[in-house]
């Protein structure tokens, strides 16, 4: 499995699973992000941190969310 | 009247909900807070057809469970009896997103006009909507407007006020997406999911109000629900309905989408573009050191500039009172109370208004255009080293303009630890009070070198926020539970009326602490120092003043500080900052503090005491750190909703002040001899 960190710029990808803990989940939730949801990451830097395309709108993550999100590419 | 009606406005955050809002309402706003929470609570009157309307800004969201205040709040107000139709502002150009909450809302069976807002974005984008076919589909009106442009009001105004009116058949009767059949709801789910709504509702008390809602909210783990409708929900439900139920929601979205949106939705490739740039890494922070370095140049220039003209005209009418007391033959002690005490004090504050003036438009553009999202994400490595959300830095910037709407923007962390850690530091940030007495005493002594020595301020206080931030999260030891999570909206030309209406009420704070604080502080200190054990007296020196003064001097002696004049202006600086400057010009009988003449007569009485460039950089210094404003102090207190707390805030600030001013200052005096 995949990170989300670990994706380049430019990949798009689909979430498969969750390792947060419950309010940052659900703040996802909210947002429209939960497992099978596509994103596109935008912009990265060092550590992790990035910019997203989620469902239409732009959100930045901090590494500590994305480290914790397992992704996989799209076939 | 007899005929009222509320409205309560809704939106995701960035939607431009409260662009419209104001729109309708101007700056004519009622702001106070919801009950029992610290969100705030926009409200406004209009009359309009006949009808005195309510308009009621609700906080943004993006859902309407109840994990956060923001959403409780709206929620209950959406079900209470107060609010009679609910306009659901969505962002035209960012459909997908906005259309969830509006699915939720129709779940909640209110009166409800949707507005889908810039819609000028999106013909710019060259997308075409089937408006007519998307009000089919979700069974409510849907209204095309402009809020920065005003366009569309008057329409949506009256479709709102048109869905309160009883028997309206239309309200809530959406159509099928593949035929033009009428459809029992506009979210109906898959039949595993129905069958479990349906289940609920049974077990649900006969007079439950908006059973559908209940239901799907319970489905949804909705805590608050959960314990007001206490059904046994674990022979139904095994917990993973509210993932199917977001995902059906989103899935019937792209339905809808697919069916009203034509056109090429050419992606935002300005957004894009500049996003490109701002946010790389490294770059993004020397860019917006950059941006700030310039906004601070205009204010002190061209504030400068426009300040000139500005003392001109308040000499003028200083004079013309002086001359005017004389031929009415004023005593002198009124003559002297008006012209020394009130004018000099109240009108030196005036002189600075084209340089707040400017530093508000400037931070307003910044906050309207929507980089101020971006700063969040490029300082959020640096923020994470002192244990800080890169969200945490927002209110810190807006520090730069006054500490107490800074302070009440640290509303929107998450983080309560975060929350009063921003609280606790924001103040070191130098806001637009402090910038009278830098202009004024790195003027005085720094020359040429003026603004470098005021730039130093602003360097100081971020570094001293950042710095005190990172030895308390060391000392603390705790990791972020709330790691950075923001929306970067798309980047728009800010609107002259939102800028317009967000600086006119700095300005008017401006002017109001003028004619209030700075008033009463003046003529309080007049009084101070016209009065002694033996009566009115016209030697300063034998005053109350200057016996108060005397008193606490000693202390500031360490930091170079120790003259009883400067202390005095100091304790009056703590009702508003700018005081410092009104009341160094009181005690010293300055009438024209920013005039070349002024400043000349002020630097050779304070080089008299004794008072050099060193002494002058300590002053600014001291200023900067020491004790937040009255207002800011009571704002401290609100939010933290403890006087224990701003108490340990006001010590902390002042020890972390006179340590900083005695440090430099003893330093200074081993590099001077």
């Amino acid at each position: 499995m995949n990170k989300l960190s670990s994706v380049q710029i430019g990949e798009s990808v689909t979430v498969r699973k969750f390792d947060l803990n419950a309010k940052t989940a659900l703040r996802l939730q909210a947002l429209g992000m939960i497992p099978g949801t596509q994103v596109t990451v935008l912009q990265k830097k060092g550590k992790g941190a990035m910019i997203i395309d989620l469902r239409g709108t732009r959100f930045a993550l901090g590494p500590s969310i994305s480290e914790n999100i397992e992704v996989s590419y799209a076939k | 009247m007899q005929n009222d009606v509320t409205i309560g406005f809704i939106g995701n955050p960035n939607c431009g909900k409260t662009t419209l809002f104001n729109a309708y309402t101007g700056a004519n706003l009622k702001v106070a807070n919801w009950p029992g929470v610290t969100v705030e609570r926009m409200e406004g009157a209009i009359s309009s057809h006949g009808k005195k309307i309510r308009l009621v800004d609700l906080p943004g969201t993006y859902s309407l469970n109840s994990f956060t205040m923001e959403e409780q709040v709206s929620r209950q107000f959406i079900i209470s009896d107060e609010v009679n139709v609910i306009v659901d502002v969505a962002d035209a150009s960012s459909l997908e997103r906005s259309l969830y909450l509006t699915l939720q809302m129709l779940e909640m069976d209110k009166p409800m006009a949707l507005a889908l807002n810039m819609m000028d974005i999106v013909e710019k984008r060259g997308i075409d909507l089937d408006l007519h076919r998307l009000q089919e589909l979700l069974g409510i009106p849907v209204v095309p407007v402009v809020a920065r442009k005003k366009k569309g009001l008057k329409a949506l105004l009256h479709a709102a006020l048109h869905q309160n009116d009883d028997g309206n058949a239309f309200n809530h009767q959406p159509l099928e997406i593949d035929s033009e059949k009428p459809r029992e709801h506009v979210m109906i789910y898959s039949a595993p999911i129905e069958e479990k709504i349906s289940k609920i509702e049974a077990l649900l008390p006969e007079d439950t109000p908006r059973k559908r809602w209940v239901a799907v909210s319970l489905l949804m783990q909705d805590p608050e629900l959960l314990e007001k409708y206490p059904i046994d929900l674990k022979s139904i439900a095994d917990g993973t309905e509210a993932n199917t139920i977001v995902n059906e929601k989103y899935d019937r979205i792209s339905q809808i989408k697919n069916e009203v949106l034509l056109g090429k939705d050419k992606s935002d490739s300005l957004t894009e573009k500049i996003d490109n740039v701002v946010t790389r890494p490294f770059w993004g922070v020397l860019i917006f050191l950059g941006m700030m370095a310039i906004v601070f140049a205009l204010t002190f220039n061209l504030g400068d500039f426009l300040s000139e003209y500005l003392q001109t005209g308040i000499d003028w009418i200083t004079q013309s009172i002086g001359a005017g007391l004389a031929s009415v033959h004023a005593a002198s002690w009124l003559s002297n109370l008006i012209c020394d005490g009130i004018i000099s004090g109240v009108g030196g504050i005036l002189t600075f208004l084209p340089n707040i003036t400017i530093l508000f438009i400037a931070m307003a553009f910044l906050e309207d255009t929507g980089y101020m999202a971006r700063v969040a994400y490029v300082m959020n490595e640096i923020m994470e080293k002192i244990g800080l959300s890169g969200r945490a830095f927002i209110p810190m910037v807006l520090g730069f303009g006054c500490t107490v709407p800074a302070i009440m923007a640290s509303r929107a962390l998450e983080s309560e630890r975060d929350r009063k850690r921003v609280m606790l530091l924001t103040p070191f940030m130098s806001c637009s009070a402090k910038l009278p007495v830098y202009i004024l005493f790195a003027g005085m002594f720094f020359e040429h070198n003026a603004m470098w020595a005021a730039y130093s301020m602003y360097l100081i206080g971020i570094l001293m926020a950042l710095l005190l931030a990172w030895i308390l999260h060391k000392m603390d030891g705790k990791e972020e539970e709330y790691p950075l999570l923001i929306e970067l909206p798309a980047y728009k030309m800010p609107s002259a009326h939102t800028v317009w209406v967000y600086v006119w009420e700095k300005v008017k704070d401006f002017l109001t602490k003028a004619g209030t604080t700075i008033f009463i502080a003046s003529v309080l200190l007049w009084i101070l120092m016209h009065f002694s054990m033996t009566g009115y007296t016209e030697d300063i020196s034998t005053s109350f003043a200057a016996v108060l003064g005397h008193g606490l001097a000693w202390i500031l002696i360490p930091c170079g500080l120790g003259y009883w004049q400067i202390a005095v202006a100091l304790i009056a600086g703590i009702s508003a900052k700018e005081v410092v400057v009104s009341s160094i010009t009181v005690l010293f009988g300055i009438s024209n503090v920013t005039s070349f003449g002024g400043m000349q007569q002020l630097h050779m009485e304070l080089s008299a005491i004794g008072f050099g460039p060193l002494n002058a950089y300590c002053m600014m210094l001291f200023c900067l750190l020491y004790i937040p404003c009255i207002a800011a102090l009571s704002t401290i207190r609100r939010e933290s909703n403890s006087v224990w707390y701003m108490l340990k805030t006001a010590a902390f600030q002042f020890g972390i002040a006179w340590l900083t001013t005695a440090a430099v200052y003893q330093l200074g005096l081993l590099f001077i001899h």
